[in-house]
């Protein structure tokens, strides 16, 4: 009853203080730079994973076994990897761009894990027999681990789409503008409105230049941030999968299965392999990589919530005794 | 350092390039090899090395450098005699793996057959053509688990209509032909994975074996404007080159000085590591077709007390699968019997097995559970099914009986199991009795003639029950447990796939990180890349260069300034 109730008020703390950062963000983003907000959202990171470390140790001692059974206590445990993953960073001192995409990470795994849909898991479950295994630590603290770094590496690909789809439309209604002031000028004496049009274009230049310039210096970081990231999580993705399958040998009889969510976890692996191959291309880099990454985040979902609710395939846990 | 010369001495490749703090303190010596070097090319790369000699020098330089280093710089370095055998193997895989590309190579005796052979290693390890193929499988094993596996052909006619095709044009035609109803056993899937397969030995062959001799050698780069022009660079006034190439090697580089310049590497594992998981990969496609062609499968379920002999049970699954002595074995199931939480759930299944060879001899006793299979003579033996066989009673003191326990419903995650025990005149059309019900083998449910309910009885608690004017006691649930055999040639090739391919990945996160430094006068010009981490590089490049000290003492300044300006 104690531990039902601890874990009530550590979800609660740490949803509203995830809240709370991201408030936060939004205000320094509409108000220019009020100082000591970076800071307090950073401690606010810090404290939410204290809250989510405190739940999933809660659930620990309440279930007697890891808290991998179920959606419920992967979905906290994968958003406690999205904190852990901002903390490291924020250790490595690499400004707040990326706690920007980590911190609506952890509120909606979180929102999602508390949210109705999943009321009836969270009673904490026993294990099934097949999952009784010291494997179950290894790949699934593993798998999470992959999914929690690739969504992050391939949410800032995300990203870079973004920016960079915005730049041509913006440098398409820019040239718009021109046309349209030149249509305007066109009454007026041809001179004036010559060295007026050529003043125009270069101070126009000028700003797009410079303006260029940063934005593709962002874009660049971003890259290699989630070339980094990525190149992280697909480690922790193949350990993952290769421990399941070793796992399955133990449990099942077989290495490999072509269960769907063995199959799916494949296909993000291919993903993310060909999304390291496009890297290694200059001319496929950046735009072409970024599209591989932005795939790659659609199918993680699939592979990790589609599969799970429609509970098909041998990963739907209860496996043995429906034989 | 003076530990150090003789190593120089003692290996006559290493005459050419001096080792740090080698050269002569004496400024016009030290710029005295300049002029022959710069006439001849920019970037002069010394002879390599054999592997023996690298090694031997860079551990004598961790020796007479920091200790705590020494532990990084071994890491990185004792990576490259494993890159030599993994070379072996990637002739052996070619042998095993690629029929097309090796038959190709050896009927090469004509030019134009190797001129063919050329094209296709060419064609093979194009990398657009390798993420098509990855992109092509990925698609494909969707695709597998979006249509039905395995179901009849008239599943797929019902749901795949040629009059409502899907999409506009998939109908079962496509489905049937291309042999979708079993994806991850199609020709088409199987030709895909092997093509991969194909163009991963050609990659690694083309590609990544030279990369390996290249970065064997090191360049330095003699001129500063080469060495600006790298993604990071900086210039150090007032520094000397010998405090910045200490300064590396205690951030735990390689570090070789010519004359004024200077080049480091780090991480050269991370850049040899690919290779690895290449092969890796190619391991385990070669141990997964062995797996597939040489193996054997089944599974039985066995009462509890009942024997089967091994080779009974099992069926080949390949044109390799060759049976061994050890399928003669017979098994005899000792005990089957399941642990319960408190709350009643199942949470263990246990099997206690017994295995006797052709004499009736025990050679082996072990009690398997999920999770803990057996393992004798290449044969595995799991756990993963149960049932309940029979129901032991003992009615009005007679017996006792054994009833037979049929599966009535198989909802969802529950099993249920049921007999029936008649009463009255046998032979009669419509004949009435009790019925019994078991979930598992913890309790069995009595319902008597008319339905109703009568009441729960554990098998073990010898208490009597009163239906229907008989009494009846409940001695014994007996459960059969479900076991699935196998041997699989395969595993052993598979697993050493994976380990060589975690540990691989794990090395390939490292950044290969290379600097050069050029001595200008007094001034330190030091430029450097790195494939992977170009976040941390520079950050780390800035911290270290930061602890260059700064030489006070202008003496012998002006001299260099003439001898480089001229």
């Amino acid at each position: 009853m104690i531990f039902s109730t601890l874990e009530h008020i550590l979800t609660h703390i740490s949803f509203s203080v995830v809240s709370i950062v991201i408030s936060t963000h939004l205000i320094t983003l509409l108000v220019n730079e009020i100082l000591g907000f970076h800071d307090s959202s950073k401690n606010g990171m810090i404290i939410s994973f204290f809250c989510i470390t405190g739940l999933l140790i809660t659930r620990w001692i309440l279930s007697g076994h890891l808290p991998f059974s179920d959606l419920y206590e992967s979905l906290i445990f994968l958003s406690w990897g999205f904190s852990i993953l901002h903390i490291v960073f924020c250790f490595k001192k690499h400004k707040n761009d990326f706690s920007a995409i980590i911190a609506p990470s952890v509120i909606f795994t979180q929102g999602f894990a508390t949210s109705g849909v999943l009321t009836e898991m969270h009673q904490s479950a026993i294990l099934v027999p097949a999952l009784q295994s010291h494997w179950l630590m290894m790949h699934v603290s593993m798998m999470i681990f992959g999914y929690a770094a690739l969504l992050c590496g391939s949410l800032l690909s995300v990203g870079i789409l973004v920016i960079t789809f915005g730049e041509v439309i913006q440098i398409l209604g820019k040239s718009n503008n021109l046309y349209f002031l030149n249509e305007s000028f066109s009454f007026v004496e041809i001179q004036y409105m010559n060295r007026n049009e050529r003043n125009n274009v270069l101070q126009k230049t000028f700003f797009s230049s410079s303006r260029n310039y940063y934005r593709s210096q962002f874009i660049q970081q971003l890259d290699r941030w989630s070339y980094r990231i990525i190149s992280l999580g697909f480690l922790f993705l193949t350990i993952g999968i290769l421990s399941g399958a070793v796992w399955a040998n133990e449990a099942w009889g077989s290495y490999w299965n072509w269960d769907p969510k063995e199959t799916w976890a494949f296909i993000t692996w291919t993903i993310f392999a060909i999304y390291l191959h496009t890297r290694k291309n200059t001319k496929l880099e950046s735009v072409n990589s970024s599209i591989a990454a932005s795939l790659g985040f659609l199918i993680i979902w699939i592979c990790y919530l589609g599969i799970n609710l429609l509970g098909i395939g041998l990963h739907s846990y209860g496996s043995f005794t429906s034989n | 350092m003076k530990t150090l010369s003789p190593l120089n001495s003692s290996n006559p490749c290493l005459l050419k390039t001096h080792f740090l703090k080698v050269p002569i303190f004496n400024p016009i010596f030290k710029f005295k090899p300049l002029p022959h070097n710069t006439h001849h090319a920019r970037i002069a790369k010394v002879p390599s090395f054999t592997i023996n000699s690298k090694l031997k020098s860079s551990q004598d330089i961790n020796n007479t450098g920091k200790k705590s280093v020494s532990q990084k710089i071994v890491l990185s370095e004792t990576s490259p005699p494993p890159l030599a055998v993994d070379k072996d193997d990637i002739n052996g895989g070619s042998g095993s793996e690629s029929v097309p590309v090796s038959s190709k190579k050896k009927g090469g005796v004509s030019g134009l057959a190797k001129k063919l052979s050329k094209k296709v290693l060419q064609i093979l390890s194009n990398l657009s053509l390798a993420i098509g193929e990855m992109f092509t499988i990925a698609a494909l094993m969707a695709l597998g688990t979006v249509i039905e596996q395995g179901e009849a052909p008239d599943f797929y006619f019902k749901n795949y209509p040629e009059d409502h095709p899907v999409l506009g044009f998939f109908t079962w035609r496509w489905v049937l032909t291309l042999g979708f109803d079993h994806m991850f056993t199609s020709p088409v899937f199987i030709g895909m994975l092997a093509l991969l397969g194909a163009s991963l030995m050609a990659c690694t062959y083309t590609t990544q074996i030279p990369l390996v001799k290249v970065s064997r050698r090191w360049a330095f780069l003699h001129s500063a404007e080469a060495i600006r022009k790298q993604e990071f660079s900086d210039t150090l006034t007032r520094a000397s080159i010998e405090d910045v190439g200490t300064l590396l090697m205690g951030a735990g580089y390689e570090v070789f000085l010519k004359g004024p310049c200077l080049y480091a590497f780090q991480g050269l594992a991370g850049r040899l590591a690919p290779i690895g998981v290449h092969i890796s990969l190619l391991l385990i496609m070669v141990g997964g077709t062995l797996s597939a062609a040489g193996s054997f499968k089944g599974s039985v379920t066995v009462p509890q007390g009942l024997n089967f002999v091994v080779g009974d049970v099992l069926g080949p699954t390949g044109f390799l699968s060759t049976p061994t002595e050890a399928f003669n074995t017979e098994i005899h199931v000792n005990r089957f019997y399941m642990d319960y939480f408190e709350s009643g759930e199942v949470s263990q299944f246990h099997t206690d097995l017994s295995l006797l060879d052709m004499d009736g001899k025990e050679v082996m006793r072990k009690t398997i559970s999920v999770n803990d299979p057996l393992r004798y003579g290449g044969i595995t033996i799991y756990q993963t099914d149960w049932s309940i066989s029979a129901l032991q009673i003992l009615k009005d003191n007679e017996g006792p009986y054994n009833l037979a326990m049929a599966p009535l419903q198989i909802n969802g995650d529950k099993k249920l199991f049921g007999t029936f025990l008649p009463v009255g005149d046998i032979n009669s059309p419509d004949v009435k009795g009790i019925s019994m019900l078991a979930r598992d083998l913890q309790s069995i449910v009595l319902y008597d003639k008319e339905g109703k309910f009568a009441g729960v009885r554990r098998p073990n608690s010898k208490l009597p029950i009163n239906i229907d004017g008989s009494e009846i006691v409940i001695l014994d649930a007996i459960g059969s447990s479900g076991l699935d055999l196998k041997t699989d040639p395969g595993v052993p090739t598979v697993y050493a796939g994976f380990g060589a391919l975690m540990l691989t990945t794990c090395i390939s996160y490292l950044s290969h990180s290379q600097i050069w430094a050029i001595q200008d006068g007094t001034s330190v010009i030091i430029g450097g890349k790195t494939n992977r981490a170009k976040m941390e590089f520079p950050e780390e490049m800035n911290r270290l260069l930061d602890k260059v000290p700064e030489i006070v003492e202008s003496s012998s300044s002006q001299q260099v300034d003439t001898i480089t300006s001229g």
